[in-house]
C-alpha cells in the first residue's frame, strides 16, 4: 500500500464517523452493487490507524469502488460531515496507481490524456458541432470577456451537440458577445479527478488555467454542471464561472429575455447532482423553466435535495454495472407526475435519460430535453 | 528471467485525418498523436506479467527519436526495469530489415531468455522486424502469439490463425515471440506512475555504440524502397447486379472483360 496516495484520506477525521450507515442507506447504487460507503469508512479508518482488522482490507479487490457515481448524496447527508464520497475517490486513486482500472475507464483516461476528451475522438473534430453557427473563436488579438466552455459531451455527442447549438443560438439571439476555444478546448477533468487520476487532473487543470490566461478569459459559462464544478471548486483558483442555468436566470431577473413562443406541455425537471447536491443550485433552473410560456411544471416525487442521480457521473458514462439504470426508474417517476418532457440541465443526464427512455420502452410517451433547447424553441 | 521487449512509438491513425507529406512517400505527422504501438503494448504487459510471476528483469528497446521517450517512460511505468533508445541520423529511412539490424546491434550483447515484440506495427504494418531479428540472433521464433506457457528449456505458445483457429507450438528457448493483440489486458498507467518512472534507467545509444556502419542502416542498408504513398481514391460508382446465378456470373465476366481485367 503506497501510503502517500492516502494523503487525501488521511486529512479526514475518521473519528467523526459514528458508523450510522446513513451514507449506505442514501447511496442510490448500493441496492444493486456491493458498494457500501459505511463499511469503506470503517475499513479505511483501520487501514490508516495502528489498529488491525481481520481479514485486512485489500483495496485492490474492491472493484465496486468503480460503481460510485460521485453524486455526493452520502457526503451531503452525513450528519458528521466526514465526506464518504471523498474517501471513495481517494481509494480509487490507489487502484489507479496500481494500474487496476477497468479497461473502458482506462480508455477514457487515455482518451483525455491523448486527445483531450474521454471518448478519444480527434481534437480536429471538436468544433465540428458549430457548423454554420455564428461563433467567435479565441484569438490572441482579443481578450475574452465571456468564454462559453462547451465541454466534451456537448462537443462530440450528436445528441448533446444540440444543446451546444441551442446555447449559441440563445446567446446570439440575445446579442451577447462570447467566444469559444474551438479545437483548443480540452476536458475540464471533473470526471478524471472523480476517477482518482490525480496526476492527469493536475496536468489538465494546469493546462486549462494557462489557456484561460493566454486568452485573457474574464468570465466562463459552461454547458455542463461537471465542468462548472471543476472550475469552481477543483482548480485551486477563483474563477468567475457560472453554469448556464445561473447565467440565464440572471438574464431573466434583468428582464433581458422575452419569449415569443410557448410550449404547451407538462414538464418535469431532473436536478443534476453537480448542480444540486454539489453546489446547492436548485432555484435557477426552475426559474428558467417556469418562465417559459405555456408549459406546466410538475416536480418529480423526489426532487431538489432529495433528487436521485441519473447514474452518469463519476466515470459511469464509460462503465456499466449489471441491473437497471437509475435513470429508468426516474423515467417512471416522471410519467407518474404526468410529464411529457423530462427537462435536464446536464449533458450526462441528457444522454442517460435518452437511453433510459428507449430501454424502458417509453419513446412514444415521454422525451428528454435540455433547458436550453426549450429556451431556443421559444425565444 | 531476462526479457527484452522491442517497442515502437507510432502515430495513431485510426481516428485521424491522414494527409500525404511533401515527399510523397510518407504522411504528415505534425497533428497526429503518438503512442506505443498497440501490439507492443500487449507484449510489454505480457513481459511484466511474466516478471511478476517468476521474477527477473524487463528491458525495453526502441529505435526512434527523443519523442519515443514518452513510450519508453510508459513502459517503465508499467513495470519494465530499464529502457534503451537507439537513435542516429543514419537510422532514418530504415526498413524492417535495417531496423532489425539496429536492434540486433544492441541485443546481441544483452542477456535474455525471451524476446517479445508486437506482431506488427500500426503505422507501416510490415510485421517483419521480429522475425528478421530472430534470424540475426539465430534463435527460434513464433508470430501471432496469443498465449505463452514457459517450460524448462522451451515455451508452449498458441498462435492465432485465420477463422478462429489456434495452433499450439513448442519453441525452444531462448526464443523470440511476436505477440498478437488480446493475449492479455494491458494495464492503465497513471500520470503519477509515469512521473515516478523517470527515476528508472533510460539509456540512449547511437550508430557508433552499436558498432554499425552508416551503409548498413537507413535507406542504404534497407531492402525495401518506398516509391510512393497515396490515399486510395474513393470510388463513386456501385452497381448491384440482379437476376439468377447465371445472369449475374455472365455480367461479372462481361464487366471484367470490358475493363481489360481478364
Amino acid at each position: 500500500m503506497a501510503m502517500e496516495e492516502l494523503a487525501a484520506i488521511k486529512k479526514l477525521d475518521f473519528n467523526m464517523c459514528m458508523q450510522c450507515g446513513k451514507c449506505t442507506g442514501s447511496c442510490p447504487v448500493s441496492p444493486k452493487s456491493k458498494l457500501n460507503p459505511r463499511r469503506f469508512m470503517l475499513e479505511t479508518a483501520y487501514l490508516i490507524s495502528p489498529l488491525t482488522m481481520h481479514p485486512p482490507l485489500n483495496i485492490q479487490e474492491k472493484g465496486e469502488l468503480w460503481d460510485c457515481t460521485t453524486c455526493s448524496t452520502c457526503s451531503y447527508r452525513c450528519p458528521r460531515e466526514v465526506k464518504p464520497m471523498d474517501v471513495l475517490i481517494g481509494l480509487r486513486s490507489l487502484l489507479v496507481e496500481a494500474g487496476n482500472v477497468p479497461s473502458t475507464l482506462g480508455d477514457a483516461l487515455e482518451g483525455v490524456y491523448k486527445y483531450g476528451n474521454p471518448w478519444g475522438l480527434s481534437r480536429s473534430k471538436r468544433q465540428e458541432w458549430t457548423q454554420d453557427l455564428k461563433v467567435k473563436y479565441a484569438s490572441e488579438e482579443e481578450k475574452i470577456d465571456l468564454l462559453y466552455f462547451v465541454g466534451c459531451a456537448a462537443s462530440y455527442d450528436s445528441r448533446a451537440q444540440v444543446v451546444a447549438r441551442a446555447i449559441v443560438k440563445n446567446l446570439n439571439a440575445l446579442s451577447i458577445d462570447f467566444s469559444i476555444l474551438g479545437n483548443k478546448e480540452t476536458c475540464c477533468g471533473n470526471e478524471i479527478i472523480s476517477l482518482g487520476e490525480k496526476g492527469l487532473f493536475e496536468e489538465i487543470a494546469g493546462n486549462n488555467l494557462a489557456l484561460f490566461d493566454r486568452y485573457g478569459v474574464q468570465k466562463i459559462v459552461t454547458t455542463s454542471p461537471h465542468c462548472f464544478h471543476a472550475f469552481k471548486s477543483r482548480y485551486g483558483r477563483e474563477l468567475a464561472v457560472k453554469h448556464y442555468t445561473q447565467y440565464f436566470a440572471d438574464l431573466i431577473d434583468e428582464e433581458k429575455i422575452r419569449f415569443s413562443g410557448k410550449i404547451g406541455k407538462v414538464v418535469t425537471y431532473q436536478d443534476p447532482c453537480f448542480l444540486g447536491k454539489h453546489n446547492d443550485i436548485y432555484d435557477e433552473p426552475r426559474k428558467i423553466i417556469e418562465s417559459i410560456p405555456g408549459l406546466r411544471f410538475e416536480e418529480l416525487g423526489r426532487s431538489g435535495k432529495r433528487s436521485v442521480c441519473c447514474e452518469g457521473g463519476g466515470g459511469r458514462m464509460w462503465y456499466d454495472i449489471p441491473g437497471e439504470r437509475l435513470a429508468e426508474d426516474r423515467v417512471r417517476e416522471a410519467l407518474d407526475v404526468g410529464a411529457e418532457i423530462i427537462v435536464v440541465a446536464c449533458p450526462f443526464c441528457l444522454l442517460t435519460f435518452d437511453d433510459a427512455i428507449k430501454t424502458s420502452g417509453n419513446e412514444e410517451r415521454i422525451q428528454v430535453k435540455d433547458i436550453m433547447e426549450l429556451v431556443a424553441e421559444t425565444l | 528471467m531476462e526479457i527484452i521487449v522491442c517497442v515502437k512509438h507510432v502515430p495513431e491513425t485510426a481516428e485521424a485525418e491522414i494527409a500525404i507529406d511533401s515527399s510523397g512517400k510518407g504522411i504528415k505527422t505534425e497533428d497526429l498523436v503518438f503512442d506505443i504501438n498497440e501490439w507492443d503494448d500487449y507484449a510489454v504487459e505480457e513481459a511484466v506479467l511474466i516478471k511478476e510471476k517468476l521474477g527477473g528483469r524487463v528491458t525495453i528497446v526502441t529505435v526512434g527519436s527523443e519523442d519515443a521517450d514518452k513510450t519508453l517512460r510508459k513502459c517503465l511505468a508499467k513495470g519494465a526495469d530499464r529502457a534503451i533508445r537507439l537513435t542516429d541520423k543514419a537510422f532514418d529511412g530504415s526498413d524492417a530489415y535495417a531496423t532489425a539490424k539496429i536492434l540486433y546491434g544492441v541485443i546481441k550483447d544483452l542477456p535474455f531468455d525471451l524476446i517479445l515484440t508486437g506482431t506488427q506495427a500500426g503505422d507501416d504494418g510490415y510485421a517483419q522486424v521480429g522475425v528478421i531479428l530472430a534470424g540475426f540472433l539465430g534463435i527460434p521464433h513464433a508470430t501471432m502469439v496469443k498465449k505463452i506457457e514457459l517450460m524448462e528449456g522451451f515455451t508452449r505458445v498458441n498462435r492465432e490463425l485465420e477463422g478462429g483457429l489456434e495452433q499450439v507450438m513448442e519453441v525452444g528457448t531462448p526464443a523470440l515471440l511476436a505477440v498478437q493483440t488480446g493475449i492479455n489486458e494491458p494495464r492503465y498507467v497513471s500520470i503519477m506512475g509515469i512521473r515516478k518512472a523517470r527515476q528508472k534507467e533510460l539509456k540512449v545509444l547511437g550508430l557508433n555504440d552499436l558498432g554499425l556502419k552508416e551503409e548498413e542502416v537507413g535507406e542504404s542498408g534497407s531492402w525495401i524502397t518506398v516509391e510512393e504513398m497515396f490515399i486510395p481514391p474513393v470510388e463513386k460508382e456501385a452497381e448491384i447486379l440482379v437476376g439468377g446465378l447465371d445472369a449475374i456470373s455472365s455480367k461479372i465476366v462481361e464487366t471484367l472483360r470490358a475493363r481489360g481485367l481478364i
